[in-house]
């Protein structure tokens, strides 16, 4: 971030042959995310105006039918949807991860890495297999409501799997390591001291929390917040394994397109969709991230 | 990054972004089906012997051959089998489409059709099969089916149908129709499958209309009958013998060889059933077949004569739970299916004719978005 001091004035002019170097560093990785990252891209918003062919192969052509399906209000209600579940998984991501990168970063001691390790560990196993055995643990005859029914805090009748609460429940699941890491790295960060200072100035562990801690963090709070929020927004999984028909979201729809449907052109008008959604949110975030350098910078 | 350095230029990145992007273009459009494919020379369609010209490259279903007969097959004939998976008939045909060449596919007849149209598969000379006369022979439907004339280019492998499998134990004995799933002691607890064509199909057949309708009136009836539908049901899941097993669904549709398959796990097979609704029940089938990229044609035909063979066939039926059109079969299923005669797919089942068709491009899409509106509300 910016904690050194911004490089302004004469050292601008003077560019140092290392500069060369670093361009060159760059082509790599450039290469690699316009190839597989921008073209595919480019892949599909050229295809949200295609065509399919009697094999339902897709064709490239000049045909506006799968933007004008997009009016449909079938997909501006589930997206609203989407984006109400991936708000709340945001909120709740960061109400489980805050507390849990506080402790570990700051009274972890020597089990700081080992902790961090254990919350990433698990996420080294696929997606699809978590989920999976999420299903498993939520159904009816799952351990979960098993063992809620026998302290009877449950009767036969309650369901969490094919719920928006399973979905949102599989999201957060899925999602919250995004928001532990920045959080981590924002709190490990954060000077101790000014905490002391808080306290030394007479603010109770409540207002030193309010107004020392949590600005302090605001940025890798709102780096988890896009993290989580961004999946979040196109997963299909959670909602295809632990939602009801009441709980589809725009991800399920797209897959559908793309499979069943063999309708590749709508499922690309879709993604494009659902990209500005995502872009507009962006910007926000991006806007609020520049006013927090420019104030940093004074 | 170290502030000591300033940032490339702008321009140095987006220069080589271009260049990235153009080359990345240029191998994405001659590679993929986004282009109209080149069609096939009729030298790659001929029919070939059934004779060893090299290693079996098989594209199926995980888990639809008993491993057996694979090790069988590579004994015999002394070449390996190179096996890969595909989950969907889309995945499939869109790895054909990409140029991937396999020896052996196992499209279904909807999509066989679409294959052999598109002239993706190599003609089958039946005379070759020393075992083709139990299908052909014996199974008339098969000698002319309507997704490939004449079974030119493919051979029937598996037929199935959908209907409604149920906990016997919790509800009791259902009426033997699609209504059914509206059934009140069941509801919550219904699911259909995660599938276009099978929930279209029967809200259709329900309504007694085509199954593969996609005519703007019906298509609307059936989206206002599933609707009522809707609130009855847990999911749209094509899990459903588990979804059975674990006990989240009463009631759920199902294909007949799930069902037939969950058999097997079950520890009491009287607590579920299965039955095959008399408004008509959806039929499938799917079959062998050549692509015309196929580096070894000859081995692929040997192979399908292979597990043609009467102690091939049981080994796989028993393996998969699955039918098979294979004169001398019919028992080995039918003892298998025990609990759940409506498994079994009878030559009047296949005449009832209740395959899904392709559509046009337009009734393709019709048909879409009615899902749509069934699956999003």
């Amino acid at each position: 971030m910016t904690l050194s001091p911004p490089s302004r004035g004469p050292r601008r002019g003077r560019r140092a042959p290392a500069t060369r170097i670093w361009t060159w560093f760059m082509v790599p990785g450039t290469l690699w995310m316009t190839a597989f990252l921008i073209a595919s891209l480019v892949l599909v918003a050229v295809l949200a105006v295609g065509t399919t062919d009697s094999l339902g192969n897709p064709r490239f052509g000049f045909d506006l039918s799968s933007v004008r399906a997009l009016t449909d209000p079938a997909y501006s209600h589930v997206l609203l949807r989407s984006l109400g579940y991936s708000l709340l998984t945001c909120v709740i991501c960061l109400l489980i991860a805050y507390p849990v990168a506080y402790t570990i970063a700051l009274h972890g001691g020597r089990f700081k890495n080992a902790m961090i390790a254990a919350i990433v560990v698990p996420f080294f196993a696929n997606y699809l297999v978590r989920m999976y055995g999420w299903s498993v643990v939520l159904s009816d005859d799952g351990p979960l409501l098993r063992a809620l029914r026998s302290i009877g805090l449950a009767d036969s009748g309650t369901k969490v799997l094919n719920t928006g609460t399973g979905v949102v429940a599989g999201l957060v699941y899925g999602f919250v390591v995004f928001m532990i890491i920045p959080l981590y790295a924002a709190l490990e960060r954060l000077d101790v001291s000014l905490i002391e200072a808080g306290r030394d100035l007479y603010g109770g562990p409540l207002r030193t929390f309010l107004f020392v801690t949590l600005p302090a963090t605001r940025q890798g709070a709102a780096a988890g917040l896009v993290l989580v929020f961004l999946p979040a927004m196109g997963d299909f999984v959670s909602a295809q394994l632990m939602g009801g028909p009441d709980q589809i979201m725009i991800g399920n729809l797209i897959q559908d397109k793309f499979f069943q449907g063999q309708n590749w052109p709508l499922g690309s008008a879709l993604t494009m969709m659902l990209m500005l959604v995502l872009l507009i949110g962006m910007l926000g975030y991006l806007r609020r991230t520049r006013k927090d350098e420019a104030e940093a910078r004074g | 990054m170290s502030p000591e350095v300033p940032p490339p230029s702008r321009r140095t990145v987006l220069r080589a972004g271009a260049c990235g992007l153009l080359s990345a273009a240029g191998a994405s459009l001659s590679g993929c089906g986004f282009m109209p494919a080149k069609k096939p020379d009729e030298r790659d369609l001929a029919p070939v012997r059934a004779r060893v010209d090299g290693d079996l490259v098989y594209f199926n279903w995980a888990d639809f051959v008993d491993p057996s007969v694979f090790k069988g097959f590579e004994k015999e004939y002394g070449v390996k089998v190179i096996q890969s998976n595909f989950d969907s008939m889309e995945g499939m045909v869109a790895k054909l489409n990409a140029g991937n060449r396999y020896d052996i596919v196992f499209p279904t007849a909807k999509w066989a059709q679409r294959l052999v149209r598109g002239g993706r598969l190599r003609r089958i000379d039946h005379s070759e099969l020393a075992n083709s006369h139990a299908v052909f022979g014996k199974h008339s439907y098969f000698a002319d089916p309507w997704y490939d004339p004449g079974s030119a280019h493919t051979v029937p492998f598996t037929a199935y149908k959908t209907g409604i499998g149920w906990r016997r134990d919790r509800i009791g004995d259902l009426t033997g129709s699609w209504k059914d799933l509206w059934s009140d002691r069941a509801r919550g607890k219904v699911f259909l499958l995660d599938d276009r064509d099978e929930v279209l199909g029967m809200g259709a057949l329900h309504l007694g209309l085509d199954v593969s309708t996609a005519d703007p009136g019906d298509l609307d009836r059936v989206t206002a009958s599933l609707a009522t539908l809707r609130p009855r049901l847990r999911g749209f899941s094509s899990d459903s013998y588990n979804n059975l097993l674990n006990g989240n669904a009463l009631m759920t549709q199902a294909w007949s060889g799930d069902m037939a398959a969950m058999l097997n796990q079950a520890k009491d097979p009287s607590v579920f059933g299965f039955q095959a609704p008399k408004e008509g029940t959806p039929i499938n089938s799917d079959c062998y077949a050549i692509p015309y990229n196929a580096r070894h044609p000859g081995t692929a035909m040997l192979f399908i004569d292979y597990m043609l063979r009467p102690e091939n066939v049981k080994k796989n039926i028993e393996y998969i739970g699955y039918p098979m059109p294979v004169s001398g079969s019919e028992e080995i299923y039918r003892a298998l299916v025990k609990p759940f005669p409506e498994c079994v797919v009878t030559e009047d089942d296949l005449k009832a004719d209740l395959f899904f068709r392709n559509g046009s491009r337009a009734q393709e899409d019709a048909r879409d978005t009615a899902w749509t509106h069934v699956k999003a509300g």
